[in-house]
């Protein structure tokens, strides 16, 4: 699909691909919906199943066709004709078959038999992508009133890590999440797991025992999202404040096109005007700033989840290994210890049974010298 | 990045395959169609996949497929490309069934072929359309694919593709019958018009003509002067190999053109100069390598640097034990280990 020059009758509504075809113009999504359901009849986009037979009978009258016609019409359309093997004799759709004549099927062999000769077959990414992917489709709620209403959006959100580490460069580790068009942002931004929200700030070695029971999480509640100049900031606490300010003044000074502000609860997703494939940010924690794109935006279907509940839902999530500790390796570290004389790196990671075991004696008297901090394991939403 | 550029590539080889087996077949009738799809048993591409690849593959072969439902490809093959789609959204092994993306931009496509195809009552394309949205195969998208801002490198249009392209004919629906009719009306009226201003004495002291002489004729006279070049041009091009109708397509000028450039070029470059008789005996070596294939594997011009750990192993070799030694990476973690026995004291620390 090239990128071509719109034509001067298209509707700004109607989006199209960008020069370099990596993301799409900018669109607004309620305007989007409207154009989708003007175009559309009722029966295209409704969640029940309706009954074929009557289907057919209307095709046949709309056609003006005879019943013998209509049902050779069927026959030669059906599925059936598209039947490669006798149907008592169908092989494993698992197995690729043998002596395959497709050249998707050579190279998927291929695959396979190479595949097989490795010893390791299955990593930790899909293990549990598997079962993710079950838990996403077609839940239907019992309650009518938590019913997902024909005719709305569902966006399909990438949320990037934060790109502070070296490891991450080559491939893109995010997390997916599905959210419907009359949800708000402060629902996409709570279901941002992030593990900086977890961190707890503070030197903890001459009392360990003082179970810090704040995150930043509570501490620095103020974040906020930029989408296409406009920053949306999250005001629903008191101690929220705008952390935007300070890009917006800097850019006045320095002669950049101006930006604007919002509330974030007030905006839902449906009033946003946005371009699909194109990075925009989203910053937490003052500092802690992480890649969102809207990879999708359609309408639902009646294959999807159809239970409001479950939105924002996650389909797709990067695992990161967990650092155990250095000592037993066997239990999820807890501390971090520098400027540790007993450890043998620094820092070191250890977990709170054998942090406790070597640097302090059976009073609690701190032995040695040395500064703990309480370590929130990057692993901690796995 | 390079296995699913070839999976794409093979993909899109497989579907193209089928809708030129379609295309000679000159007809748009599903039972062809369904007869070459159990021949090839395409069917079978959706085997051998597991799991959620069984998802992401259908979902990659849905959206290459439904590009040949689109314009610019001729009616036969949109239609070939409907009863595609058709049959690999009711053959895919996923559960349940991958959608079918349409973007806003293209539903008018849709329903325009929609309306074509009624109108010259080829009852089973409407029908496979309409059962397809019967079935709620579609998803109503805002871009025909999820896009993640990803540059890709240029996909290379197959040299088959451009069989499949509607021959250009925007003379020919410029100035279909009914705007000859009229035409040809209003030119009468115009000359009769402007005649009447001047008597036939002095009409004939005028040396000018006063309006074109047979415009309409000339007009179409012209179109179908080019409607024959268009025709002569194919048949060139396609060494008689193809057959007649809507199945065949014109080359555009301006790709003949750069295909002539190219090839010029090749030559050029690719052959070096023969070097002269004094240093015959240190010819220069060309590389015999494919410049203008139809699809060039490799988009990139600048060759991928090796990267450091092969090149390491590569030049580095140091001798048995030490090279195992210095390639495990220090391990600070396991500094404790569970106690086994007497093995266990074999195990240092590594």
């Amino acid at each position: 699909m090239a990128a071509s020059t719109p034509t001067s009758d298209n509707s700004p509504n109607i989006p199209e691909y960008e020069y370099g075809n990596a993301n799409s113009t900018t669109f607004h999504i309620d305007s989007l919906r409207k154009e989708w359901l003007s175009r559309l009849k009722p029966s295209d986009y409704s969640h029940r199943a309706d009954d074929e037979d009557a289907f057919h009978a209307n095709f046949a009258h709309e056609m003006g066709v005879s019943v013998d016609m209509m049902r050779a019409l069927k026959e030669v359309c059906s599925t059936e004709a598209l039947r490669c093997h006798p149907e008592d004799q169908q092989p494993d759709p698992e197995v690729v078959p043998e002596d395959p004549t497709l050249k998707t099927l050579v190279e998927r062999k291929k695959r396979q038999d190479y595949k097989s000769s490795l010893k390791i077959s299955k990593n930790r990414h899909d293990l549990y992508a598997d079962e993710q992917e079950r838990l996403a489709f077609t839940m239907k709620p019992e309650a009518v009133e938590n019913r997902v209403p024909e005719g709305d959006v569902i966006l399909t959100i990438n949320v990037y890590y934060p790109a502070t580490f070296e490891k991450f460069c080559y491939v893109r580790p995010h997390v997916t999440l599905l959210l419907l068009g009359s949800q708000s942002l402060t629902e996409l931004r709570d279901a941002i797991c992030c593990i900086s929200d977890l961190q707890v700030c503070g030197e903890f070695s001459d009392t360990p025992d003082v179970a810090p029971d704040f995150v930043s999480k509570d501490h620095y509640k103020s974040a906020y999202f930029f989408f296409e100049g406009v920053f949306y900031n999250d005001m629903r606490y008191p101690e929220c404040c705008d952390i935007s300010q300070t890009t917006i003044t800097w850019v006045k000074a320095n002669n950049f096109p101006s930006y604007s502000q919002a509330k974030m609860e007030d905006t839902k997703l449906v009033d946003l005007k946005v371009k699909v494939g194109f990075p925009y940010l989203y910053c937490h924690q003052g500092d802690c700033e992480h890649i969102v794109i809207i990879t999708d935006v359609r309408l639902t279907h009646k294959d999807d989840c159809l239970d409001r509940k479950f939105y924002p839902l996650l389909t797709h999530k990067h695992r990161v290994s967990t650092q155990k500790c250095a000592v037993c390796y066997t239990f999820i570290a807890r501390w971090c210890t520098t400027g540790d004389q007993f450890a043998p790196s620094h820092p070191c990671l250890f977990c709170d049974k054998c942090f406790r075991m070597l640097h302090y004696d059976a009073d609690g008297n701190k032995l040695g010298d040395f500064l703990a901090y309480p370590y929130v394991d990057s692993g901690a939403f796995n | 990045m390079n296995w699913s550029r070839q999976r794409n590539e093979h993909v899109r080889s497989d579907c193209e395959e089928l809708l030129a087996r379609f295309q000679q077949t000159d007809s748009v009738r599903f039972e062809n169609f369904s007869r070459i799809w159990r021949e090839m048993k395409f069917g079978q591409i959706f085997y051998g996949t597991a799991g959620r690849e069984k998802r992401a593959f259908s979902r990659l072969v849905l959206d290459v497929a439904f590009v040949y439902f689109l314009p610019p490809f001729s009616f036969q093959i949109r239609v070939g490309g409907l009863y595609l789609i058709y049959g690999l959204y009711r053959c895919q092994t996923a559960s349940p069934r991958v959608g079918i993306r349409v973007a806003l931009k293209d539903w008018e496509d849709v329903l325009g072929f929609q309306k074509d195809a009624l109108g010259a009552r080829h009852l089973d394309a409407v029908f496979v359309l309409r059962q397809l949205r019967f079935q709620r195969a579609f998803h109503f998208t805002a871009t025909p694919r999820a896009l993640t801002f990803e540059r890709r490198a240029k996909e290379a249009r197959s040299q088959l593709g451009n069989k499949f392209v509607a021959r250009a004919s925007g003379p020919q629906e410029l100035l279909d019958r009914d705007a000859m009719e009229e035409l040809s009306n209003v030119h009468e009226l115009y000359g009769r018009l402007k005649s009447s201003v001047y008597s036939p004495a002095q009409r004939e002291r005028l040396g000018v003509d006063l309006t074109r002489e047979n415009l309409p004729a000339r007009l179409r006279g012209h179109v179908v002067g080019f409607h024959g070049w268009q025709k002569r041009e194919r048949q060139e091009a396609s060494d008689g190999d193809e057959g007649v109708s809507e199945g065949t397509s014109a080359r555009a000028e301006s790709s003949r053109r750069a295909r002539l450039l190219s090839s010029i070029k090749s030559k050029a470059y690719g052959q070096a100069a023969e070097a002269c008789k004094s240093r015959r005996h240190r010819q220069v070596e060309v590389d015999a390598g494919d410049s203008s294939g139809p699809a060039p594997p490799k988009g990139r011009s600048t060759s991928r640097r090796v990267s450091l750990k092969a090149r390491t192993h590569e030049n580095v070799r140091i001798a048995g034990e030490m090279w195992k030694e210095a390639t495990t990476p220090t391990s600070i973690n396991r500094l404790t280990a569970v106690d086994r026995g007497p093995e266990a004291k074999k195990e240092g620390r590594s």
